[in-house]
């Protein structure tokens, strides 16, 4: 996923300290490559390996080597960067750009930035952001909750009782994240769900309407964001459906490319299904810290009949 | 209702770990297809055929023969049915 130096800016204007110099016009310019270079080898007129298609960040040393050049040879080099079509040029250590830098920025229509950061933080920084601009995300189907840390998203037909899951959830001191719709974002390889800022903290009840969750339950009863740990499908329950019945081997499915467990949970007159939902995170979670207990017990069985096995 | 009279048959378990876990969810499964009602039974001891915990306590391991009775309209599919995964060793071998 592609973005633009507008993008970047406005995400790093703060976090960054990021200034334009120069560039206006340009900023609709898509970074091809999300990650950063020092163009240190290249001034010094070794291109047989340049990043040309990263932002490039001039450091102190990238300076102080131009300093010790005449100007002459720093407009030729600084020209043969600016030649390979490079996306923008970021100056750290809040130093004002070299004349040079500043007319072949304009000439070569590449946009001109200025940080207040050292440079090795802002690299760090910097990358991060592209990173999180770039990561993979999605809107799904479905309601995120909070169980003693689990993240659990509820999903299911409309009309299976999601919302009202959910509810009963809140109700024992869970937490909702999102209602119906999730937004999801892959982050080092978790994905992190949160709720549309839009409607967020807000669910829909059929027969009541729209109902504002922190205004009933407290702030304890809503949270920002969570990372997802297991999606649970409520289906109505069909007798030949091919659900799990011992859970040594729960399904899986992906959500971003990651594979998360996947439960299939019948619905169907007295099964409350809040308190099946909440088993199903707490035993998840009890398998988190080591205990399974499913495979525990098969382990136990498996055990005594092969000692009891008839030779 | 029609009255149905009771058919059974005996099996021996003849995959190595027994009824243990999942043969015990397959037998659930292949029982829950089925409107007639199963039991499986093991010196004396009877439990439904539709109880993965029940099952469990059979203690159906290797060499043990079980005795799986079936009453009901679609008894006897049931029974070729259970047979059919007492036969393959549960899918285990």
């Amino acid at each position: 996923m592609a973005i633009t130096l507008k993008e970047l800016l406005d995400a790093g204007s703060d976090r960054l300290s990021l200034e334009l110099l120069w560039g206006e016009g340009r900023l609709d310019r898509e970074i091809e490559e999300k990650a950063l270079n020092r163009p240190g080898l290249a001034l010094t007129g070794f291109f047989q390996y340049f990043a040309q298609r990263r932002l490039q960040v001039f450091g102190l040393a990238e300076f102080t080597y131009l300093k010790s050049l005449t100007s002459e040879d720093r407009e030729a080099r600084l020209r043969a960067m600016f030649d390979k079509n490079v996306p923008g040029v970021i100056i750290s250590r809040n130093r004002n750009p070299l004349p040079e830098l500043r007319i072949l920025a304009e000439e070569y229509g590449t946009p001109l930035f200025r940080t207040t950061m050292i440079t090795s933080h802002f690299i760090n920084e910097c990358t991060v952001i592209l990173e999180e601009l770039t990561a993979p995300r999605d809107r799904i189907q479905g309601t995120m909750l909070e169980i003693m840390g689990i993240g659990v998203l509820l999903q299911g037909q409309a009309g299976i009782g999601k919302s009202e899951t959910a509810l009963s959830l809140i109700g024992r001191g869970y937490s909702l994240v999102a209602d119906d719709v999730t937004e999801v974002v892959r982050t080092s390889g978790r994905v992190m769900a949160f709720a549309h800022e839009l409607t967020r903290y807000h669910m829909e009840i059929r027969g009541v309407g729209i109902v504002h969750v922190p205004s009933l339950y407290g702030v304890s009863a809503i949270r920002r964001d969570a990372m997802l740990d297991l999606v649970i499908n409520l289906h109505s329950y069909k007798n030949d459906a091919d659900e799990e019945r011992t859970g040594i081997q729960p399904g899986e499915i992906e959500v971003l490319g990651i594979k998360f467990p996947y439960y299939a949970l019948p619905v169907s007159p007295g099964r409350d299904m809040a308190n099946i939902v909440e088993a199903t995170a707490l035993n998840y979670k009890l398998k988190l810290l080591g205990h399974d207990a499913a495979k525990e017990l098969d382990e136990k069985i498996i055990g005594r009949f092969l000692r009891k096995a008839v030779k | 209702m029609a009255e149905h009279k009771t058919i059974s048959r005996e099996f021996e378990v003849l995959n190595k770990y027994g009824i243990h876990a999942r043969p015990a969810a397959l037998l659930v499964k292949a029982a829950g297809k089925f409107s007639c009602d199963i039991s499986i039974g093991r010196k004396g001891a009877e439990v439904s055929a539709k109880s993965i915990m029940g099952l469990l306590t059979i203690e159906g391991h290797q060499g043990s023969r079980l005795i799986v009775r079936a009453a009901g309209h679609d008894a006897e599919e049931a029974l070729l049915e259970i047979a059919a995964l007492f036969e393959n060793k549960f899918f285990e071998e």
